[in-house]
């Protein structure tokens, strides 16, 4: 095989692999909820902040972990603190909308974005300035002609086992029925003994946790964050769950790997490609729409008067 | 509820027509005063203590429909009353600025985001469809405008036509996909189309990139360049004063279009689409051309106040038309009251002068915003103003 083609199936696996684990998210809290909780990116970009505190806290608190023990310590704070952040959003603000017609939650959790954003820009130090953000692993790897860099092996098998873990969870386990029975139907769950209000706090936690590896592979692989860097992040992750087929796990994982094929495929083949690589992602969102307006794999809907 | 009415009514009955009068020049006035100082005051103090006013003015509304169902009365039975004293507040209101440069641009913007939320408001009020993508039609109308004044030397007045066609093509083109798509995919396609448009205006060479337009020249009306100053009845008003009236006169042309529309067939076949597409479907109403219908019209309106704002600012960028901006627009739609246009154009105001009067809270301005956004589609998820139920014949 060409060592090109290979390197460039690689780094799409790679960006897929990240653009899944954001869009896994919006289709479960569409799935569960039936809200777009647009502020999704947003949220999970927060977690490279509270990486970087922990990274600085743990220095401080001279535990004895550096360079890659200390940041896997950090992601896994993150992890907890943004899931933990999910469900306190939904308490406070979105659990408002659940009876609201679609557009006011969607405007709603937007203007949220805005207030995650600026919190993190006027709270953390120098907030608006971007901030580097430390590689998870350097070593590369040589197999003949190609270069695989370990970062990237990272990413593939997390976005793998994610995947997997929440398939499993879902499927094979109590809180996975639960939060299945609660997506079908609200009221026959509560009629189950189910409260739907605590299965919606584990799923904001889960998605919520699942973003935060996301958006810190994401700034782990470009190498720098910045406050609003989860607007554009968000705008994709949705894109792919929306052209997936919301509330479906696996049109979630196709549509990420459509999009990051595409990007990939344009800053490859296309002159100048990366400045126009947001034209072609978006002209593909609405391409397969009109083809499939409700997703590749969502479920046709019936309308009923 | 029969109770309710009864009490109205009464409440209708035991004020004369002169009452009406009062309230509707007390009504007028007063709002006229309240802005007015809002504009104009730059103390922390002042502007916390007006809003705290127009806090507790709502409240009162909210608190006593009865109020606000005898003010609507009093507009309703005084209507030729209401809109010509509301026209000679506008026309004599610039001679009240004090010739203040910033009052008059917070002014202008609010009056062009009035527009494009009115245009917005045709698709999402009347006709329940998602558009982010008003703000592209803003930009593809300051852009055709602009581009045309620069490169061919064509008249501002020319250009306003042309630039609305333009963009109503591209709302049609737009509209194409709602044939099928709808809700949350529907919103997503016209997200997409905004981001496009963005990107395309970014990268283009012939747009000038990120770096925009510059230098578009001002209009000139029977020899009057828009760039001079007004000089009438020994008053001198700033350069700022033509873009005024001119902006003025285009938001009484959107009411005069909202209302007309509102009262037409085509409004009433958006209302049936919003209660429900099969059921207006089953009524014979042809669904997907009203749906690109709404999509044409929002563009056409917006390219108006692209055109306006393009020749105002004599400088465009890419960034003026982002996908932000259009949630703004959404967002002064649902805050000021679907399809209530009054509601719309306050919530455009509202939403236009809060960010810009909070400079006092300099760093936290964009945060308290969108705490008050969150707060008030919390608090009045109906809007300032809601939606009225529609009146045929005498009032109530």
């Amino acid at each position: 095989m060409d060592a090109l083609l290979a390197q460039h199936l690689l780094n799409w696996l790679v960006l897929g692999s990240i653009y899944t684990l954001i869009a896994l998210g919006f289709s479960l809290l569409f799935g569960v909820l039936d809200v777009i909780h647009f502020s999704h990116g947003d949220v999970s970009m927060a977690a490279p902040f509270v990486a970087l505190a922990a990274i600085q806290a743990v220095a401080a608190w001279a535990v004895p972990l550096t360079g890659t023990g200390a940041l896997l310590l950090a992601i896994l704070i993150s992890m907890a603190a943004i899931g933990l952040l999910g469900v306190l959003l939904d308490w406070l603000v979105i659990r408002r909308f659940r009876a609201a017609p679609a557009m006011m939650a969607l405007v709603a959790t937007v203007a949220l974005g805005t207030v995650i954003r600026e919190l993190i820009r006027t709270l953390y130090p120098q907030g608006s300035n971007p901030k580097p953000f430390p590689a998870i692993a350097t070593d590369v790897i040589r197999l003949g002609d190609i270069v695989v860099p370990v970062f990237s092996l990272i990413v593939i098998a997390v976005s793998v086992l994610t995947v997997i873990a929440l398939f499993a969870l879902l499927n094979h386990t109590p809180v996975g029925v639960r939060i299945r029975a609660v997506a079908e139907d609200r009221a026959v769950a509560r009629l189950m003994a189910i409260r739907p209000n605590r299965i919606f706090a584990v799923t904001f936690f889960i998605a919520s946790a699942v973003g935060a590896v996301g958006a810190v592979f994401f700034v782990s692989h470009a190498g720098v964050v910045r406050f609003d860097y989860g607007v554009q992040l968000g705008l994709i992750g949705f894109s792919a769950a929306v052209i997936g087929g919301l509330g479906s796990m696996q049109g979630a994982i196709l549509g990420s790997l459509l999009i990051a094929g595409i990007d990939m495929l344009v800053q490859i083949a296309v002159p100048d490609g990366a400045s126009y690589r947001l034209v072609f992602i978006f002209l593909l969102v609405i391409g397969v729409l009109v083809l499939k307006p409700s997703g590749i794999l969502g479920k046709p809907v019936f309308e009923k008067v | 509820m029969a109770d309710t009415a009864q009490a109205t009514s009464a409440l209708v009955r035991r004020n004369g027509p002169s009452a009406d009068l009062a309230i509707v020049a007390g009504v007028e006035l007063g709002s006229a005063i309240l802005l007015w100082s809002f504009l104009l005051s730059d103390r922390t103090a002042v502007i916390v203590a007006l809003l705290a006013l127009m806090g507790g003015i709502f409240a009162a509304l909210q608190l006593r429909p009865a109020l606000e169902e005898r003010i609507v009365a009093a507009f309703h039975d005084r209507k030729r009353f209401a809109t010509l004293l509301g026209a000679v507040i506008v026309l004599i209101y610039p001679f009240f600025l004090q010739g203040s440069g910033y009052a008059f641009h917070l002014l202008i913007v609010s009056m062009l985001y009035a527009v494009l939320a009115l245009a917005l408001n045709f698709q999402l009020g009347s006709a329940n469809i998602p558009n982010f993508a008003t703000g592209a039609s803003y930009g593809i109308g300051a852009y055709t405008s602009a581009l045309l004044a620069l490169n061919f030397g064509v008249s501002f007045w020319l250009t306003l036509p042309v630039a609305a066609v333009v963009a109503t093509a591209f709302g049609f083109l737009l509209g194409f996909p709602s044939m099928r798509t709808k809700e949350s995919y529907l919103a997503l396609v016209t997200i997409a189309f905004g981001i496009v448009v963005h990107q395309l205006l970014n990268n283009f060479d012939w747009t000038g990139g990120p770096n925009g337009l510059v230098g578009i020249p001002a209009p000139e009306l029977f020899g009057h360049s828009f760039a001079r100053p007004i000089e009438a009845f020994g008053f001198r008003l700033p350069s700022q004063a033509n873009f005024y009236y001119l902006s003025a006169a285009l938001v009484g042309l959107s009411i005069v279009c909202a209302k007309r529309l509102h009262e037409s067939r085509v409004g009433l076949a958006w209302n049936a689409l919003r209660a429900d597409p099969l059921a207006a479907r089953c009524q014979g109403i042809d669904v997907v051309w009203f749906k690109m219908l709404a999509f044409g019209v929002d563009a056409f309106l917006a390219a108006f106040a692209g055109t306006i704002y393009a020749f105002y600012v004599s400088y465009i960028s890419p960034d003026n038309f982002t996908f932000l901006v259009s949630v703004t627009i959404m967002t002064m739609v649902i805050v000021g009251g679907m399809d209530n246009t009054l509601g719309v154009i306050i919530g455009a105001f509202f939403l236009t002068m809060l960010p810009e009067k909070l400079r006092i809270f300099s760093d936290y301005r964009l945060l308290f915003v969108g705490v008050v956004v969150i707060l008030f589609l919390i608090l009045r998820p109906q809007g300032l103003f809601p939606q009225r139920a529609r009146n045929y014949g005498e009032h109530r």
